[in-house]
């Protein structure tokens, strides 16, 4: 008998986070793939002092920080990409309510690996020479810094090169495009680090934009690059990315990024942006109402929803998703 | 024969000349990525093109892309892999041959900084910036690991720098041979591409001087806007101006037109 691992987004919260942890998320740089919903939650939830391990920044940072939910984080890029500087990221760092510690974006998917592996460091030839070297945000005072990349020799050659800590994040929220209720789950588009933050994390629990039957994991078993032996739960969760695209699923919201950016550019902004985006919606129904259905519609029909041609035949729907999440929790 | 251009487009074109037919290539998104895609349009089409997420073979189809996953970049890739095998086993390896990259500023010894922007320097103790920018991103590891890299820049006096206040991407460092002092594995930048004209290493100090102007500019007017003592150098000439196929190729890649804002 196949576990079902469904569970509703509110109860994955409740169950697996709490204040002052170190959460990981931001799956595939600000415009792609990321599981922006859990976030949200996060904040309906009233979670606090977050320590945020985000490979690069998202909308889902840029919210959390902007709300005040997070007092430290660690990332590589942390603008939006094609929409500018990220406005609610940099409000909080500029008044000193978050500290970022700056690494490369290849930095962190490393230090991920490190943490996957278990390596007590990994060897660095990229940030150093560099300030991303010198500089820590977190121990301000040490200048140049030598506990943030320390400088080591290579046994082998004797050069000089770095050493990145490894990152071990308490959960990690990644956004799928397809899983089936035991946690197997198929990304489509770049896996930026998924792959490895699935490993490094203590805690995995998946956000899926659709909920596929084991067959499809079965068929295509070389592109299931998170299995579900390390998945604690899954949460179905059509739009989990919005207004970022998810490829094969939907494509970037323009207007909602730019005018989201927007809002959590103030404190007014952020405090009706979460009124009206965060705390407005009861349920995953709600959530679609809230994006709106003729979007919805304009956005899943894109250049890209071929990429989900191979897969169609294996999707559950709507009424059959919602029905398993409803009898994991009975 | 007159044609119109954007300085910007100058810019993009002049930087896509540096790059060679065949060469493994890493563009990031923004106005450096149609810079790649209009030389790839135009006299690199076998051009070995990435973005750092691992998208390969993917052009960009209506306009500049918003992100790498959009759709305007997603919709004809045929292989999605990762950062660390983008970043990492084809870049930070030292295996990439080209570059490109922005910056919110750069010194005389083509270092970048994309971090923020404090009011004097950051002093023995960090503190925040006065305004932050968008951080390292994937620009540090092609600093450091790519043969070379170009960077791409508006000539302004606020951006050309006599030293970065926070050095995000390295460049020369403190210039002669701080690089390989610094166990840096790629060559370091070869050009920075302004609105205005060519800036290029001295073999020796690597302090970076101007090598050429555009048809538009002249050497006083980037002199006024550069923030060091700029050399010039003894050859220093004019770049030709684009042709009407360059132009053609350029805009087919910047359908939006990004480049003529």
């Amino acid at each position: 008998m196949p576990t079902n691992k469904l569970i509703t987004l509110a109860e994955a919260v409740r169950r697996y986070t709490w204040d002052g942890m170190q959460y990981a998320s931001g799956a595939a740089l600000p415009v792609g793939s990321d599981a922006i919903v859990f976030g949200r939650e996060l904040l309906r939830q009233q979670r606090r002092d977050l320590h945020a391990i985000f490979h690069a920044n998202t909308q889902q940072l840029n919210l959390l920080a902007a709300a005040g939910a997070v007092t430290q984080a660690e990332c590589g890029f942390s603008g939006l990409e094609g929409f500018g500087f990220a406005n609610g990221l940099r409000r909080a760092i500029e008044q000193g309510r978050l500290v970022l510690e700056d690494f490369s974006n290849l930095a962190m998917a490393l230090r991920l690996l490190g943490g996957a592996l278990n390596w007590p460091f990994i060897p660095a030839t990229v940030n150093i020479g560099s300030d991303l070297q010198y500089r820590r945000a977190f121990e301000p005072d040490v200048h140049p810094n030598p506990n943030k990349i320390p400088s080591v020799t290579d046994p082998f050659s004797g050069k000089r090169i770095g050493a990145f800590s490894p990152l071990r994040p308490d959960l990690a929220a990644i956004h799928v495009t397809l899983a089936d209720p035991e946690g197997d789950a198929i990304m489509l588009g770049t896996e930026w680090s998924r792959f490895e933050l699935s490993r490094a994390a203590k805690r995995v629990v998946l956000l899926a934009d659709a909920i596929v039957h084991t067959d499809c994991m079965r068929q295509y078993p070389n592109l299931v690059r998170i299995p579900g032996i390390i998945v604690e739960a899954v949460v179905y969760w059509p739009f989990t990315a919005w207004p970022q695209a998810s490829p094969g699923m939907y494509d970037v919201d323009e207007a909602h990024m730019k005018a989201m950016n927007q809002a959590l550019g103030s404190e007014h902004g952020t405090a009706t942006y979460v009124r009206d985006y965060v705390d407005s919606y009861v349920d995953l129904d709600g959530y679609l109402d809230l994006i709106g259905r003729g979007k919805i519609a304009e956005l899943s029909n894109g250049a890209t929803a071929f990429l989900l041609d191979p897969y169609r035949r294996w999707l559950l729907s709507h009424a059959e998703a919602l029905a398993l999440t409803a009898a994991a929790s009975a | 024969m007159t044609i119109d251009y954007s300085r910007q487009e100058m810019m993009a074109i002049a930087t896509g000349r540096e790059i060679r037919d065949g060469e493994l290539a890493i563009f990031g998104v923004g106005l450096s990525m149609l810079a790649g895609y209009f030389a790839q349009a135009h006299h690199a089409p076998r051009v070995r093109a990435m973005t750092e997420g691992g998208v390969y073979g993917a052009t960009p189809v209506g306009g500049l892309p918003w992100g790498i996953e959009c759709n305007r970049l997603a919709v004809n890739a045929v292989s999605f892999t990762s950062a660390l095998d983008a970043l990492g086993c084809l870049v930070a390896s030292g295996r990439c041959d080209v570059g490109i990259i922005g910056a919110a500023q750069v010194d005389r010894f083509g270092n970048v900084n994309t971090t923020g922007i404090w009011d004097g320097k950051i002093g023995a103790s960090y503190r925040p910036p006065k305004t932050r920018l968008t951080g390292a991103g994937g620009a540090n590891d092609i600093a450091c690991g790519a043969k070379r890299y170009l960077i791409m820049v508006s000539h302004e006096p606020k951006r050309f720098v006599d030293r970065v206040s926070y050095v995000t991407s390295p460049g020369y460092l403190d210039g002669g041979d701080a690089r390989e002092q610094a166990g840096l594995i790629g060559g370091g930048p070869t050009a920075i591409i302004t609105t205005l004209g060519i800036l290029r290493p001295d073999p020796q100090t690597h302090e970076f001087q101007l090598d050429a102007y555009f048809t538009f500019s002249g050497v006083d007017e980037i002199l006024a806007n550069t923030g060091w003592d700029l050399k010039v150098a003894a050859d220093a000439r004019v770049v030709p101006e684009p042709s009407p196929e360059e132009l053609a190729a350029l805009r087919r890649v910047d359908e939006t037109g990004m480049l003529r804002r």
